[in-house]
């Protein structure tokens, strides 16, 4: 009996060590773990693992799609500020009343196939759009474009049907944008809606090599004529001879891969940030010390009311609901201190703070709001960021003495925590207080504030529900954070009053134009509730008023490379109508907790050398693999 | 006759009821989510960073409601998707869309049937085996101890469970991958490819069968003290009937029918799939296939995937109702 027992012991652990040893390493068969670099997958498994045709639909493009398959005309680098040039040999030329665009193309680029990259690729891919409903893109083309011609291989003419000198914003990639087709496969392709594109030809440095068809993982395979890309003559062969993007569906999962050095780049929740560092010899954050997250996201944070329901219609209200929020208090419940803050509807990144946030300050501090009885406050503060430096340091985090760098962590101001002045806007608009001492609203009601939120809770839009809503119970106010699945849609519907989606569009974090961030303001995408907006971003407010209608039509016929002194001023001019409108609450910059594992390489674009932007996840991606080094 | 008055036909109607009201409520209740999958879509594209013009936004609308099949009053989707139902083609899934849920099923229903179906009889067999013998030398202390060893699992949670697997197998002893399954879209039918599957299916297989085992010993193991206290196993006993043969012939066989009638309903549970499982090791099945359809709206995904298990789990019933006279003669006699 007993050795019978021995036996199957035997064979139960023969099994186990077989199983475990024999097997495959953690890469497909003939992939060196020394030339591949890993990362993880931001938005999921691939729903559609067969399909890469990402001009008709979601495709998870951040599987590898629009970082190393596809090259777009133009790419936004928001950690240096530029306009990357890469399937484009320049910036866009516009004639002067920007009925026309010309783009110059990069010369001697070639798809992955062997054939040339021309102008009638360009001129191919607008045509199709404008003639095929469906494809992601139509709608804007069929807008604008009048005629689109060549006037050699090199050079392609875009005739707009009204004026637009913005038009190029199409192009210019931004974690999006209409990226140029191959005219020789797609041409021969009868539905383009339902061509899965498989295998692709690009233009960018690599090639697929493999994919889960269970949608886990994508690998790509760096293209023998990489020096005939963009990404091969602006900066030199990338690294890798191959990427992997992997998708982890539980954050415990990844966070053991990164600790057995098996993703060299992933983005995790601020504590799975912390658990790596922690338990890790080989992983750092973007900055080497805390915060350690990437804090110059082009993206801002923050409240958003929605405009067409009162009492958000009152903008004194909006001013209240701001002033009630002690914002040290707020970025400790929200963020453990470890993000910028923001008054302003910009994220606080290098090219904003030159040009805006520093430029405005002094008309910050002299901004007044009018209390009613001849009486006025200034709510600028700009202690705030001394203020988290205090908290911080009673955190026990290590903070660094130079004002520049306090500046650079915790952003350049906020608005003062003012709950009597508040008080004192509400009761002016007819607010009172019940004997309990909650607040009522001026027909007598309880007054409840429900934020609505994306349901994620490692998402910052439900990190500033939870924030604000303690903020607000503080000051008297029945409220509480409504985390939902249906966020999407109720938000692009504008069944809510209060949430958290992003307080403004994202600005494209480089160069000086905000066109991105009000346009969605403009009274003409205005729709009333129960009618999608625009976008959800900024323009789920549904929010519009007269004086910025005419700065986003000036800006309209502003050139932003041309006219760079103009283009700001009109930018300040419609922040202060933000400032002064208060439409969301903009609390703090976007922050990302990145960790990169230098067991194979180094030289990641950190806080001390950000020769780029840091996301894998972003197509600039591409940029940053050249300047990477094997260990 | 009587046979299919008073057993068969009730039989089959309560089967049917059960179909047309599962298949209804499946239809209705994704739309009273508040989701809208076309908003949903869009909400999807705008992420990417364009401002559509609002009649750019109506072009768009009317385009995905005439893509997804969701064009036409409620009654007429309705109407429509009992044709689908009939036809078993439930349409492209709209955030996969072109891809049609028959595509998505036949994907990911294999893995989770591998994985679930092979978990679940492993857990019955151990489970009921161990739980019958604990049951009947319930006085022993190798009984209590192994009693005590599963009320402390049984209660785990199987995320919390399988964080534990995961970090002793994968991180401290690093015997197994976290997962991810390297196979990719040229795999062959050889020897790596088998050895491949198993480790990476091996955590989350340990997982179930350890935490659906220890779910099956408890229940055998009680009707098992229940049945050994029965007259005619006591008679047995007294009659100086071997031990081994009272239990399996008389204990363990009379204890099983309840066990044979779980086994049914829970293999249906396959088409929800593992999913907290799924998450946690990252394996590709069906359960986070059919999450991913909740979480977006994504109806013809969701009534794809409960469509079948309804079916399913209604048949398996059925079966077992039209068999069970065989297992269990009191039925018969009845």
């Amino acid at each position: 009996m007993k050795y019978r027992w021995g036996i199957w012991l035997s064979l139960v652990f023969g099994m186990l060590l077989l199983v475990s040893f024999v097997a495959s390493a953690q890469l497909p068969a003939g992939i060196s773990r020394e030339e591949t670099l890993v990362v993880d997958q931001l938005t999921g498994r691939v729903g559609m693992p067969n399909n890469f045709n990402l001009w008709a639909g979601w495709r998870n493009q951040d599987r590898g799609i629009q970082q190393l398959l596809l090259e777009p005309l133009w790419t936004v680098d928001y950690a240096t500020g530029e306009i990357i040039s890469g399937m484009a040999a320049g910036l866009p030329v516009y004639n002067d009343d920007f009925t026309q665009m010309t783009i110059n193309l990069r010369e001697g680029c070639t798809w992955s196939d062997g054939v040339p990259v021309t102008a009638d690729d360009v001129i191919f891919t607008i045509d199709i759009h404008i003639n095929t409903q469906g494809l992601l893109y139509h709608g804007p083309m069929v807008q604008y474009v009048e005629k689109v011609s060549k006037i050699d291989d090199l050079t392609v003419v875009v005739d707009l049907k009204i004026p637009n000198s913005r038009f190029h914003t199409h192009f210019l990639d931004r974690w999006g944008c209409l990226r140029i087709m191959p005219k020789h496969i797609f041409e021969n392709v009868e539905d383009q809606l339902t061509y899965e594109y498989n295998p692709p030809v690009g233009n960018g440095p690599y090639v697929l090599f493999d994919y889960d068809p269970a949608g886990f993982w994508t690998l790509w395979e760096r293209r023998e004529d990489w020096d005939k890309t963009p990404t091969g003559k602006l900066f030199g062969e990338p690294q890798p001879k191959y990427v992997l993007f992997q998708w982890f569906e539980s954050e415990e999962g990844k966070i053991l891969s990164q600790l057995r050095h098996e993703i060299d780049m992933a983005q995790h929740t601020p504590e799975g940030l912390r658990a790596v560092l922690d338990k890790s010899d080989a992983a750092r954050g973007w900055r080497r010390d805390w915060p350690w997250v990437v804090n110059i996201d082009p993206c801002i944070t923050g409240i958003m009311f929605n405009n067409l329901v009162p009492p958000y219609d009152n903008k004194e209200v909006r001013w209240a609901l701001t002033l009630a929020i002690d914002i040290v208090d707020y970025m400790a419940i929200a963020f453990d201190l470890m993000a910028p803050v923001s008054n302003l509807h910009l994220p606080p990144v290098p090219a904003y703070l030159e040009a805006f946030f520093i430029p405005m300050q002094d008309w910050l501090k002299d901004f007044e709001l009018n209390l009613g009885n001849g009486e006025t406050f200034k709510p600028y503060d700009p202690d705030v960021p001394n203020r988290i430096v205090e908290a911080a340091k009673e955190r026990g985090y290590p903070i660094p003495d130079d004002p520049a760098k306090i500046q650079e962590l915790f952003g350049i101001g906020w608005w003062k925590y003012a709950p009597d002045v508040a008080e004192k806007l509400l009761k002016k608009n007819g607010f009172t207080k019940g004997e309990d001492g909650k607040w009522l609203l001026p027909d007598g009601s309880p007054w409840k504030i429900n934020l609505l939120s994306d349901p994620s809770p490692t998402h910052h839009q439900l990190k500033n529900a939870n924030a604000a809503a303690e903020q607000w119970r503080k000051f008297g106010i029945d409220a509480s954070a409504g985390p939902t699945e249906a966020f999407n849609t109720l938000v692009l519907n504008g069944e809510f009053d209060v949430s958290t989606q992003w307080p403004a569009a994202e600005p494209w974090g480089a160069g000086v134009d905000l066109s991105r961030t009000f346009d969605p303001w403009h009274s003409r995408l205005l729709t009333p509730i129960g009618e999608p907006v625009a976008l959800g971003p900024g323009g789920a407010a549904r929010w519009c008023n007269p004086v910025l209608d005419e700065i986003i039509e000036k800006l309209e016929k502003t050139d932003p490379f041309a006219a760079v002194e103009e283009t700001v001023e009109l930018g300040i001019e419609a922040l202060k109508v933000l400032v002064e409108e208060m439409p969301t609450i903009p609390t703090y910059g976007y922050c990302g907790a990145v960790a990169w594992d230098e067991t194979y390489w180094v030289n990641w674009p950190g806080a001390e050398n950000p020769y780029s932007q840091p996301y894998h996840h972003w197509p600039n991606l591409k940029y940053m693999l050249p300047l990477l080094k094997k260990k | 006759m009587r046979f299919f008055r008073d057993y068969l036909v009730p039989r089959i109607i309560q089967y049917i009821v059960v179909i047309f009201c599962g298949i209804t409520a499946v239809f209705f209740i994704p739309r009273l989510t508040g989701q809208n999958p076309v908003l949903e879509m869009i909400a999807q594209i705008q992420s990417q960073g364009s401002t559509l013009d609002p009649t750019a936004v109506e072009s768009l609308m009317e385009t995905l409601k005439e893509l997804y099949g969701l064009k036409g009053t409620l009654f007429q989707q309705y109407i429509t998707t009992w044709k689908r139902v009939f036809a078993l083609d439930f349409g492209p899934s709209f955030f996969q869309f072109p891809t049609p849920v028959s595509e998505l099923l036949k994907t990911y229903l294999p893995w989770t049937i591998g994985l679930f179906a092979t978990s679940t009889l492993i857990s019955w067999i151990l489970g009921n085996i161990l739980g019958g013998i604990a049951g009947y030398f319930s006085r022993k202390n190798w009984s209590k101890i192994i009693d005590a060893l599963i009320m402390i699992i049984r209660p785990i949670p199987h995320y919390i469970f399988g964080i534990i697997v995961l970090i002793l197998f994968a991180y401290v002893w690093q015997l197994f991958p976290v997962g991810g399954m390297m196979l990719g879209r040229r795999t062959v039918l050889n020897w790596r490819f088998i050895m491949t599957i198993l480790r990476y299916s091996f955590l989350p297989a340990m997982t179930l069968v350890i935490l659906g085992g220890a779910v099956w010993f408890q229940q055998m193991k009680l009707l098992v003290q229940n049945v050994k206290r029965e007259d005619y196993v006591q008679y047995a006993q007294t009659g100086g009937v071997k031990e081994r043969f009272i239990i399996y012939r008389y204990v363990l066989r009379n204890a099983m029918l309840p066990q044979i009638t779980q086994l049914a309903l829970v293999l249906g549970q396959v088409f929800s799939g593992v999913l907290i499982v799924e998450m946690v090791f990252s394996y590709p099945g069906i359960g986070l296939l059919l999450y991913r359809g909740v979480t977006r709206g994504d109806y013809n995904l969701v009534m794809g995937i409960t469509v079948l298990s309804i079916l399913t789990i209604t048949t398996a019933v059925l079966i077992l109702d039209l068999f069970y006279p065989l297992f269990d003669p009191r039925i018969r006699h009845k």
